[in-house]
């Protein structure tokens, strides 16, 4: 027994950032091996760019240029990025949790790693940043093809505009928000279905309702939901109503973090 | 080592797991017998940490598993088979697992060859038989070269062939010194394999002894005798102090005296004797007598519920 027990433990604790490194490769490993997440990506990014084409074309020919407030020549790239990029690379998020806790590998997750707030960061991590590097991709893939079609009717926007760049940041960055907003919501709800409808209705469901609001309560109310905010911050104007380009950016963090804190609280208290 | 202290689990008001405490030692194979729904599934999953005990303790190497750094090279488990993602080849998955404990790369073609996985090894899971998802699980088990092993039922979905590979497979690990322990609700199978059984109920300790102290202490052990002059024969044993009993099919059950003693008497008094076989009781009997109260209050609370039921 001794023997055995000294030839397979470690001679010495591995540093935390050895850890820390087992953990993200662990879930980078996961991600980066189940050939429908790329697929996944993959359609997003095509109808994105394919949605956004139409949209900028439409806008290049219509008979008056954009009127300006939520609707500018910049806002426009972001038409057909914030549902066709947002809403497959939320359910990829959400599936990260869910698609475990259905087949019942998240056993194997946290034996392997039963630190399960470690477990959380990782998958937020891994999952957080292969959808911050989509969102930038394909916000300034958008970006440059919408401006490059509407530069020809004489309406574009560019790159050098003084908050320009920020604006098409700030795109991608949404696309992170709303992918660890699923995340949490996976963690927390644990059935695919239901974490897919609570995650849709979070970051689309909610601005929809505020739409239907009278005037001033519109504003009130949506100025807190993802939609809103993320308009203020991809416009280059502030928009009456809504909270501060800041303001706003804040909100967007604030929906991943309630949901990565709910999830943190469900997966170390709950058995697995 | 394995070592349990009142451990305790409640699902509401059903104790699955009910104050067990036992040790589960390095060097020989244990089993951990009890009937379907006895426990067994839980008391694993309470020792890997994946449920919260009620109360109570489970230790692995002196340690609670949660507290374990890296603990896939403390502790190999395979729960579930089938509880894999159908998507991934199965290097994939072993990948991911090795290096969530920083395990060499170079262990994954060691465990799929120790397996019979290699040549398998770029298939994706799902077109696995439930017979390579146990090995796949097994090897994963493997990967961190554990001293502890624990393996909930797994020669379910195995073959014949699987079967006796992993009878040997679990021998081999504990002549390595590991703790190795291993669920079935099969006597038989532990009967070949384990050197020491866990026997439970009920989430109760039941029993706690090696695997042929469960025979020995059974009075149960006997002798067929078949005889075409059984009625002479068993005049003859009883007068000897033999205690005979008829069994249905016209052999005589004989205690009190071994089958050399009782062919010696029938060739003295030159009766015939067909049969003469000593018969252990079987474990399997043993077994039975012993959860048989736990089974039984099982099936009559099933049938409650049934009754109860919409």
């Amino acid at each position: 027994m001794t023997a055995v027990a000294s030839s397979a433990a470690e001679p010495v604790t591995p540093s935390l950032a050895a850890r820390a490194r087992d953990v993200l490769a662990f879930e980078w490993v996961k991600l980066r091996s189940v050939r429908s997440n790329c697929v996944t990506l993959l359609v997003a990014a095509i109808a994105t760019i394919g949605s956004t084409a139409v949209v900028a074309y439409t806008v290049g020919h219509a008979p008056t240029p954009p009127p300006g407030g939520a609707f500018t020549a910049l806002t426009v790239s972001f038409l057909g990025y914030a549902e066709y990029g947002v809403i497959p690379v939320s359910v990829l998020a959400v599936l990260q949790f869910t698609s475990e806790y259905s087949t019942g590998l998240i056993r194997t997750t946290f034996a392997a790693v039963p630190r399960r707030w470690a477990v959380l960061a990782g998958k937020a991590a891994v999952t957080g940043a292969a959808a911050l590097v989509a969102g930038e991709v394909l916000a300034f893939a958008c970006f440059f093809l919408t401006q490059a079609m509407l530069s020809g009717r004489h309406r574009g926007v560019s790159l050098a505009q003084p908050g320009v760049p920020g604006a098409v940041l700030a795109g991608g960055v949404v696309l992170c928000a709303c992918a660890l907003t699923g995340l949490g919501a996976g963690a927390v709800i644990r059935h695919t279905p239901g974490a897919i409808a609570a995650t849709l209705v979070a970051i689309y469901g909610l601005a929809g309702a505020c739409l239907v609001l009278p005037a001033p309560w519109k504003g009130y109310a949506g100025r807190f939901t993802m939609p809103f905010a993320a308009s203020q911050v991809v416009a280059l104007h502030r928009q009456p109503g809504l909270f501060s380009p800041a303001v706003s950016m804040v909100v967007i963090a604030a929906w991943p973090a309630a949901a990565l804190l709910a999830a943190g609280l469900a997966v170390t208290r709950r058995d697995a | 080592m394995i070592e349990l202290d009142g451990l305790t689990k409640r699902f509401g008001p059903v104790a699955a797991v009910d104050d067990l405490s036992f040790t589960v030692r390095p060097g020989r194979v244990t089993g951990f017998l009890g009937p379907n729904g006895a426990g067994k599934t839980t008391t694993m999953r309470l020792i890997l940490g994946l449920d919260i005990p009620t109360s109570g303790t489970a230790l692995v190497g002196g340690r609670r598993y949660r507290q374990l750094i890296r603990p896939l090279r403390q502790v190999g488990s395979l729960l579930d088979a089938t509880a894999v993602h159908g998507a991934r080849t199965a290097h994939d998955h072993l990948l991911s697992v090795a290096v969530s404990n920083g395990i060499r790369r170079s262990r994954i073609p060691e465990v799929l060859e120790l397996t019979g996985l290699g040549s398998v090894a770029s298939k994706r899971i799902r077109e696995f038989s439930l017979g390579m998802k146990q090995r796949l699980g097994i090897a994963a088990a493997l990967l961190g070269e554990p001293p502890v092993l624990m393996f909930d039922e797994p020669v379910n979905g195995l073959d014949a062939d699987g079967v006796r590979w992993i009878r040997r497979l679990l021998r081999h690990l504990a002549a390595d010194g590991r703790t190795v322990l291993v669920s079935s609700h099969l006597m038989g199978e532990m009967a070949l394999t384990a050197d020491h059984l866990i026997v439970i109920g009920r989430g109760r300790l039941l029993a706690d002894l090696p695997t042929q102290s469960l025979t020995g202490s059974s009075a149960r052990a006997d002798v067929l005798v078949r005889s075409p002059r059984a009625s002479e024969l068993a005049d003859l044993l009883t007068a000897r102090g033999a205690a005979v009993t008829a069994e249905d099919d016209g052999g005589m059950a004989v205690t009190g005296m071994d089958a050399a003693a009782i062919a010696d008497l029938a060739a003295a008094h030159g009766i015939a004797v067909h049969e003469l076989a000593p018969r252990q009781p079987s474990l399997e009997q043993a077994y039975l007598d012993l959860t048989a109260d736990s089974a039984d209050y099982r099936a009559a609370a099933t049938a409650a519920r049934a009754e109860a039921g919409p």
